[in-house]
């Protein structure tokens, strides 16, 4: 049952392996039953909203917050009460927390300093790091004389230096601005793919978790939503919040009755419209009520008015991005949003008729917000 | 617009006003003690006058005074340092550790500052002599070592509370221990404040006056005693010497003060070069 459980049971020397994780401040518990395992070289991403516990299994792992119950295994050392340095792991923190008081050079070695390790190799291993992250220039600067990506260059390299078994990174690139924020994403991806250390990488933007995670854990509320590569994340969304989580613009979700007709099909309808889908791929036995998820990108303009399925309603607003336009219809009090290609040239109150692409649309449970799709089901 | 500049215009000579009410005083006692006795009791001021140095003279020969200014000088200086060295790792620990009295110590350190000094000097006073301390260095420096001490931790606290808490976690993950980021990260980095903490502590006792009249005789009287001495030397008040003597006093924190913002003026150079 547990995907987990088919890696090696042997966890290899930076493995991360997370056993019913719990953290308690007080009365409130914020983290329950965490389970986890990261293998050797994996770079996985944890995404959720703020106030997920995303931050603090974050720094669980680091050594930053006591653990309060379960189980936490570094390289298959038992690290729950070991303090941070003992873990093997460096971080990077949100606002790069460099030592203001200390030139760049200062702050990369100190860890090492720390480690009694000979001037000579310090010296060497500053050199290949700073030559890494092009900061040979900046060496005797302070902090507070760089820029916002130069310190967290820093604040990488300092971390890089320590040769870890474990990178943990808190939300890295929230303080930069959008241009640097991209550049500096595909800065980390390339270390990632020369250096190959086990990475945890903490993040509310889901375009980051997308574009680097090898598999990414969506958190809700100190619980685990869904753990997947991107792919799956998006393509088979194990509830509706994570479907609503992921995917910009985000998809459709609405609440539809539940008609069944014949031939293994049935007619979901509401919100002023109507969708076809294969009754063989959700579980729809004694279901009055779904949730109906789709995307934008899978409605399409519907010229052929064949059976009388699909959606109409005039256009309420336009929102131009480009090679595409975001149209919001409204049908029967609902807006529903639409990504049409730009060429389309949709108008401010125009009606429009457009149907769902039967194969994308995802259903829920209207209670629980559990994915109805089969898990046997084939994605087209 | 011409409403305005006229408010302006008022608001500027309220604040010339109150600028010389507090200046003019400082400069009067300046002038008067170059001034010899028949030029400061003249009934029309005199702004010019043959200055004399007879006055200083006068006071820094006397051996009550250089006995004040050594009393003085190790009296402050170790209170400070006592107060310093005690009082920043308590701030630190009540600034980063949470505990469950830390409230009610801070408010306590704080409290000790309510009473009037003469409240804490009468028990002192008994105690020191039944210590067989009364006037003595020892007792005078046990004594403001609690005003030194509770100034540091009340001033030291908000300067430690503005280190980030990443930075010093930062330090955790290096490797370094509590002691290590104490000494090596959180100290030099609040170092700027808490410069201020310790320099306004070093004025403080420095001027204190009323607890050292009643701790001490003759042995440790510290130099505002001293000065105070030298107004009752007869029935006519020596005017110039007074003035010499207060302007002697006023040189050590003045100095401080100088030093200190001169410090605090080029660390902060330092950032605005860096931004």
């Amino acid at each position: 049952m547990n995907p987990v459980a088919s890696l090696s049971p042997e966890p290899k020397m930076s493995a991360i392996r997370c056993h019913h994780l719990i953290k308690r401040y007080g009365e409130t518990q914020v983290v329950h039953a965490f389970d986890l395992d990261v293998a050797d070289n994996e770079f996985v991403v944890f995404l959720g909203p703020s106030g997920c516990g995303k931050s603090t299994i974050l720094r669980m792992l680091a050594g930053l917050e006591d653990i309060s119950g379960g189980d936490l295994h570094i390289g298959g050392q038992r690290v729950n009460d070991l303090p941070p340095q003992e873990r093997g792991i460096a971080m990077v923190f949100q606002n790069y927390a460099l030592y203001p008081h200390m030139t760049v050079r200062d702050n990369i070695a100190f860890g090492l300093k720390r480690l009694k390790v000979p001037k000579a190799e310090i010296d060497s291993r500053i050199k290949e790091v700073s030559d890494t992250l092009g900061l040979e220039r900046y060496l005797q600067r302070k902090p507070t004389e760089l820029s916002g990506g130069q310190q967290q260059r820093v604040a990488i390299a300092r971390a890089m230096i320590k040769t870890p078994k474990v990178f943990l990174f808190d939300e890295p690139l929230s303080n930069l601005d959008a241009k640097l924020r991209n550049h500096m994403r595909i800065e980390i991806a390339k270390l990632h793919q020369t250096l190959k250390t086990t990475t945890v990488y903490v993040t509310h933007d889901q375009h980051e978790a997308m574009t680097l995670a090898d598999r990414i854990v969506l958190l809700r509320d100190g619980r685990i939503e869904q753990v997947g590569t991107p792919q799956e994340i998006f393509e088979r969304p194990r509830s509706a919040f994570v479907a609503g989580f992921i995917g910009t613009p985000p998809m459709n979700l609405m609440e539809m009755a539940v008609h069944g007709l014949d031939g293994g099909q049935c007619e979901l309808r509401g919100g002023g419209g109507s969708v076809r889908v294969d009754a063989r791929r959700f579980a729809l036995e004694g279901r009055a009520r779904v949730t109906l998820g789709v995307r934008p990108a899978h409605l399409h303009l519907d010229t052929t008015r064949a059976n009388g399925e699909g959606f109409a309603g005039e256009v309420q607003l336009i929102e131009y991005l480009g090679n595409e336009v975001l149209v919001s219809v409204g049908q029967g009090g609902e807006e529903i949003a639409v990504l049409l290609p730009s060429a389309a040239g949709p108008r401010l109150g125009e009606p429009l008729r457009f149907v769902a692409d039967a194969q994308q649309v995802h259903l829920f449970d209207v209670a629980t917000g559990a994915s109805l799709l089969r898990p046997d089901a084939v994605l087209h | 617009m011409k409403k305005l500049a006229i408010g302006t215009l008022l608001a500027r000579l309220a604040l010339i006003a109150a600028g010389l009410s507090a200046l003019v005083p400082v400069l009067w006692t300046f002038l008067n003690s170059f001034k010899n006795r028949v030029d400061i009791v003249s009934a029309v001021p005199k702004f010019f006058f043959t200055p004399t140095l007879d006055n200083y003279l006068y006071v820094l020969n006397r051996e009550a005074v250089a006995a004040g200014l050594v009393n003085s000088i190790v009296v402050a200086g170790a209170a400070v340092i006592i107060g310093a060295v005690l009082g920043l790792p308590a701030a630190y620990a009540l600034a980063r550790y949470p505990l469950r009295w830390g409230n009610d110590i801070q408010f306590f350190v704080l409290s000790m500052r309510f009473l009037p000094p003469v409240a804490v000097a009468i028990p002192l006073m008994v105690i020191w002599l039944q210590l067989e301390l009364y006037d003595s260095r020892t007792a005078l420096i046990a004594t403001y070592t609690l005003l030194t001490l509770s100034t540091v931790i009340w001033l030291a606290i908000p300067a430690f509370k503005a280190v980030p808490k990443e930075v010093e976690e930062a330090g955790r993950v290096d490797g370094y221990g509590p002691y290590a980021i104490f000494f090596r990260i959180a100290l030099p980095i609040a170092a700027r404040s808490l410069v201020g903490a310790i320099a306004f502590g070093f004025v403080l006792v420095w001027n204190e006056f009323l607890i050292a009249l009643m701790l001490t005789t003759s042995e440790a009287k510290t130099l505002p005693i001293v000065a105070s001495e030298l107004s009752q030397l007869g029935r006519d008040v020596p005017w110039g010497i007074l003035n010499a003597s207060v302007i002697l006093l006023s040189l050590p924190p003045l100095l401080m003060v100088g030093v200190l913002s001169g410090f605090l003026n080029a660390a902060f150079k330092r950032k605005r070069e860096a931004e």
